[in-house]
């Protein structure tokens, strides 16, 4: 069992990093649908990814080589959490009681590598937009460690793959409100890190109102390539632990779990394209009260989940 | 033991040799500082071999002191605090060659040298005493050589407010609630010997033990910072030359957080109650901290309120620490005392080099008002480099130190909201949010002050900068080596405290491997993860040279100003305006004021805005405290009502209180209940439902908790588990 595990955790990792231009496109298919337009290619993002790997860089005089270190570095860490997050099946490359909090700590590594290079162009829109990404990160900080503590209780487990594994399944029959709850602010969190709307506006070319797509207006080239994938990267991997958490899956279904689970992965690419084209994206000075409102949302479940040994 | 004896005596010699030698200033500061470097590696060694060996040693000085012997013993909490101070203390005396150099004066180089050497020969004889009273006399022998020390500049006045505010502060902590504590305890044993203080205290009533602990609180806490006593740090510490500001916050401060952990080790067993008192004054203290410093515009202040902050990170981890041992959760006492040990050596390590760092800043350019400054990576880039590895460790990123401790520290929290039953485990929640809150405002703050100073373009033309002396360089390179060390072998470095955890849960080093074992992985894990990181940061950098490789290279150009092509280095975004969006975000909490002028008209005169965060604490405590303590001596000594004499001038009235006074707060704290905001309602719908169930847990008595499970079973399962959650774990 363990054996055949591990043999087939490596085909499995390489198909979780081939999958996230996909899911980019999927998100462009169904904006163009309710736009009224064809869209781009399904491939899209693939062939986007290969132009900019064989164009040239452009680098600002003011820039230093932490510029060229933001892209690297957060891409890395999020391929390290890769590795630490379960996608398709059960189980995640490498797993360890406390493997959260290293995931959570790599995204905020790859945040500061990011937000450094867009503060080293000297420019005052990147540092608008990195000013408002480590604000809004800072916020969702809470939420997402709520959500965790909620699970964890719920699971009585401390490493993720066991977490969002079949005990989870069972744990939503006994506290399904609280859970309830946790899904609910678990997508405001994964809307706001990975800069979707209603909290960012990815499309949108207007400078002074965008966040993520600001603080890389300098990076051109192969830079730029890593940048693009790793955004795409980000919001399966939080996706993946949404899905897991939303729809937990029993050991009887393991065998067409990996498959269940790409159809998910599909699922909410479309709904992420769905909230982008019925909503509006907040105002800035908004966007901290949605935040507020998902720290309540996981606090109250985290009040529900401790005081359930009193009814 | 021999080491200790040796590094005391050198420090000594070091001192009266600067002194003597004071005519010949390079003398004496080469002199002294060589004596401290020797000093403080010897005390590193006697640390190192405690905690590797084991055991403890003492040593009887047949010396006469009034009411107390000459008691020197070293365990393995001494231990811990030895190496921090030792490592500090080397690069201090090693960065203080090349700071000096630029003004050799010969007075204050040489009394910078003796009392550098007292300061840390009395930090060396604080966390090895063994006998109160050569506690407390090392004690005030520290505080006077910093004030000394933090005064040295005494020509500038914000120096002798800082000198005062310090001296103050420490004496006030010190004569009003640890004088008392240790001399409770010692008429309560009849000794002044540390072991018979343990045998002593340890039949004391619950209550008196709790009474004892929280004057110990507010006594050693006004040394270490914790709000609301933090107030004299951020107003001492960046005044203070840069090698002092480092060995303050690294490592003085660190002696308040040895104080109470030297009483905890006395104690009995301690109600529940305590350690959640500790628990929400190290969440107050680090989360008030860090966005306090958030709102700083002076580099020395901003990294002095972090100092609170990661006072509060150790708080949480003692706080986790007592409860665990309150609950009898073995696991969690472990984890917490091991994760604020750690953190002590790694606070250590990354504030004393980023107070260097910045110090450094500040003698290359003659400023450190942050939003003067700009674009130094390209003029100085090791000092850069240095600065960005101490602002990693300190936001507690992998793969670095301070990551590990608050790993461990993490560990203690998440295993108690999952093994302490019930409603208590809504205080390590609490913890938990709190210390993930101080996590992303720390990196909001690093990113600015960092970002701010180093990169972009220099904001002030006028400003001319200068190298930074290779002496600096090393001094800092020695603490950025073991911030990287420690970050990327923790599997070294965590198992070496379990002498210093032993003192405090009376755990042997076995037990205390198998308890970290029982909820969290232990450290080596994180040791995979790094190689992890390291590789794919080395693959995707070859990558990205090989793709580029065969790219045309192109030109260098402007940074785009998005169609806008006469930027200027003043248009870049300054401190103040990336921290705003978080500041007024929490502006509840900060009471920031903002001063605008803008510009109006059809031709509009110079604009001009100015922002400012008043220390709460300072101005709306302590303030109308002394200022109120002020009249009722006026009053006694000119015997009227008034306080005002009929002759003789009128006394000064206290200072206009701008920061918003109690009342102010209460009332503007009802206006914001009413603001008809959602998430408002909804928090208070949450606080409703805690009130209802601990009311309903209270009356019916099922608070009360199974007296000791924790050493039940190896797995971290409750024993009061509720029968749906078993029913709902089955197959």
């Amino acid at each position: 069992m363990s054996f055949w595990r591990t043999v087939l955790a490596i085909p499995e990792f390489a198909l979780v990093l081939a999958l996230p231009p996909l899911l980019s496109s999927i998100i462009a298919r169904t904006k163009a649908w309710f736009g009224g337009r064809t869209g781009p290619p399904w491939l899209q993002p693939y062939f986007d990814l290969h132009k900019l790997i064989r164009k040239g860089a452009v680098y600002s005089r003011t820039t230093t080589w932490l510029f060229r270190a933001g892209p690297i570095v957060n891409l890395a860490a999020l391929l390290t959490t890769a590795t630490l997050v379960p996608v398709l099946s059960q189980h995640s490359l490498i797993s360890f009681a406390g493997d959260i909090i290293l995931i959570a700590y790599l995204l905020a590594l790859g945040r500061m590598f990011t937000v450094l290079a867009a503060l080293d162009t000297g420019s005052s829109f990147e540092g608008m937009g990195a000013a408002r990404e480590v604000t809004f990160g800072t916020m969702s900080e809470p939420a997402l460690f709520l959500c965790l503590a909620v699970i964890a209780i719920a699971t009585r487990s401390l490493r993720l793959s066991e977490m969002l594994g079949p005990q989870l399944f069972a744990a939503w029959h006994a506290v399904t409100p609280a859970l309830l709850l946790v899904v609910g602010a678990l997508l405001v969190v994964l809307l706001t890190e990975t800069c979707r709307i209603p909290v960012d506006d990815p499309a949108t070319h207007l400078e002074l109102t965008m966040i993520h797509e600001v603080m890389v207006l300098d990076h051109s080239g192969p830079d730029f390539a890593f940048i693009t994938y790793a955004a795409a990267l980000k919001l399966t991997l939080l996706g993946s632990i949404l899905l897991h958490a939303a729809l937990p899956m029993p050991d009887r279904l393991a065998a067409v779990g990996p498959l269940l689970r790409l159809i998910e992965l599909a699922g909410l690419a479309l709904l992420i394209g769905v909230i982008e084209s019925m909503t509006a994206r907040l105002r800035l000075n908004h966007v901290p009260r949605l935040l507020a409102g998902a720290t309540v949302l996981s606090g109250l479940a985290t009040v529900l989940i401790l005081t359930r040994g009193h009814g | 033991m021999n080491f200790i004896v040796w590094s005391l005596i050198v420090l000594l010699v070091g001192a009266v040799w600067s002194l003597l030698s004071a005519g010949w200033p390079r003398w004496s500061l080469a002199g002294g500082l060589t004596c401290i470097a020797f000093a403080g590696l010897a005390a590193t060694s006697a640390g190192l071999i405690r905690l590797i060996g084991g055991g403890q040693a003492a040593h009887v000085f047949a010396w006469l002191l009034p009411l107390g012997t000459v008691k020197l013993a070293i365990d393995g909490l001494s231990a811990c605090f030895l190496v921090a101070i030792g490592i500090s203390s080397v690069s201090a005396a090693v960065y203080s060659w090349g700071y000096w150099q630029h003004e050799m004066q010969p007075r204050a180089v040489c009394t910078f040298s003796a009392l550098l050497c007292v300061m840390v020969a009395a930090m060396v004889l604080v966390v090895c005493a063994a006998d109160v009273v050569l506690f407390l006399a090392s004690w005030e022998l520290m505080s006077l050589a910093a004030f000394f020390l933090i005064g040295l500049h005494d020509r500038d006045p914000a120096a002798r407010r800082g000198a005062w505010m310090y001296l103050i502060a420490t004496h006030l902590g010190t004569a009003l609630f640890v004088v008392p504590v240790l001399a409770f305890a010692s008429s309560h044993s009849g000794s002044t010997d540390f072991e018979s203080l343990r045998a002593g205290l340890g039949s004391i009533g619950a209550s008196t033990a709790a009474l004892l602990l929280v004057l110990g609180l507010i006594g050693f806490g006004t040394k270490a910072g914790f709000m609301p006593m933090h107030v004299w740090l951020p107003i001492a510490h960046p005044v203070a030359p840069t090698p002092v500001s480092a060995l303050l916050s690294g490592v003085v401060v660190k002696t308040g957080i040895y104080g109470l952990l030297r009483l905890l080790t006395w104690l009995p067993t301690l109600p529940v109650g305590c350690a959640v008192a500790m628990l929400i004054v190290g969440a107050v203290s680090g989360v008030l901290g860090v966005l306090y410093a958030l709102a700083q515009h002076d580099i020395k202040r901003l990294l002095a309120y972090h100092t609170v902050e990661n006072i509060g990170i150790i708080g949480l981890g003692i706080g986790m620490g007592m409860l665990g041992q309150s609950t009898h959760q073995t696991g969690l006492a472990a984890l917490g005392y091991a994760g604020a040990l750690l953190h002590v050596l790694n606070h250590a390590l990354f504030k004393g080099l980023l107070f260097l760092s910045g110090g450094a800043v500040i003698h290359s350019t003659g400023t450190g008002a942050i939003d003067r400054l700009g674009g130094l990576a390209r003029q100085t880039p090791r000092n850069a480099a240095l600065f960005l590895v101490g602002a990693v460790a300190i936001c507690g990123l992998p793969p670095l130190n301070g990551f590990v401790s608050e790993w461990l520290i993490y560990g203690s929290l998440f295993g108690g909201a999952l093994q302490i039953p019930g409603l208590r485990a809504a205080t390590p929640v609490l913890g938990l949010v709190s210390l993930a809150l101080m996590g992303g405002l720390a990196l909001a703050c690093f990113s600015k002050v960092f970002a701010v100073v180093f990169l972009g373009e220099p904001r002030d033309a006028a400003l001319q900068t200068h190298g930074t002396p290779g002496s600096m360089l090393a001094g800092m390179a020695l603490l950025a080596l073991l911030c990287v060390a420690i970050g990327v072998l923790p599997g070294v470095f965590v198992p070496l405290l379990a002498e210093g955890v032993g003192v405090l849960t009376r755990q042997s080093s076995d037990e205390f491997q198998s308890a970290i074992r029982q909820v969290w992985a232990p450290a080596t894990a994180l040791t995979w993860m790094a190689l992890v990181l390291a590789s794919f940061v080395a693959l995707l950098a070859i990558v990205r040279r090989q793709v580029l490789g065969h790219a045309p290279r192109a030109a260098r150009v402007p940074t785009w100003g998005c169609g806008y092509p006469y930027p200027s280095p003043r248009m870049q975004y300054s401190a103040s305006s990336f921290a705003w969006s978080l500041i007024s975000s929490f502006r509840s909490l900060l009471w920031p004021r903002k001063e605008a002028l803008a510009p109006i008209g059809p031709f509009p005169q110079a604009g001009h805005l100015e922002t400012h965060t008043a220390d709460l604490a300072e101005e709306g405590l302590f303030a109308p405290l002394f200022a109120g303590i002020a009249r009722l001596f006026a009053m006694a000594r000119t015997l009227t009502w008034t306080g005002r004499p009929t002759i003789a001038p009128p006394i000064r009235p206290p200072p206009a209180r701008e920061a918003a006074p109690l009342r102010v707060v209460l009332a503007r704290l009802l206006a914001a209940i009413r603001r008809g905001s959602i998430q408002v309602y909804l928090t208070f719908m949450v606080l409703t439902l805690i009130i209802l169930f601990l009311i309903e847990g209270f009356s019916s008595g099922r608070v009360s908790l199974p007296a000791n499970q924790g050493s039940a079973g190896a797995s971290p399962s409750r024993a009061g588990a509720p029968p749906a959650r078993v029913e709902g774990t089955g197959p």
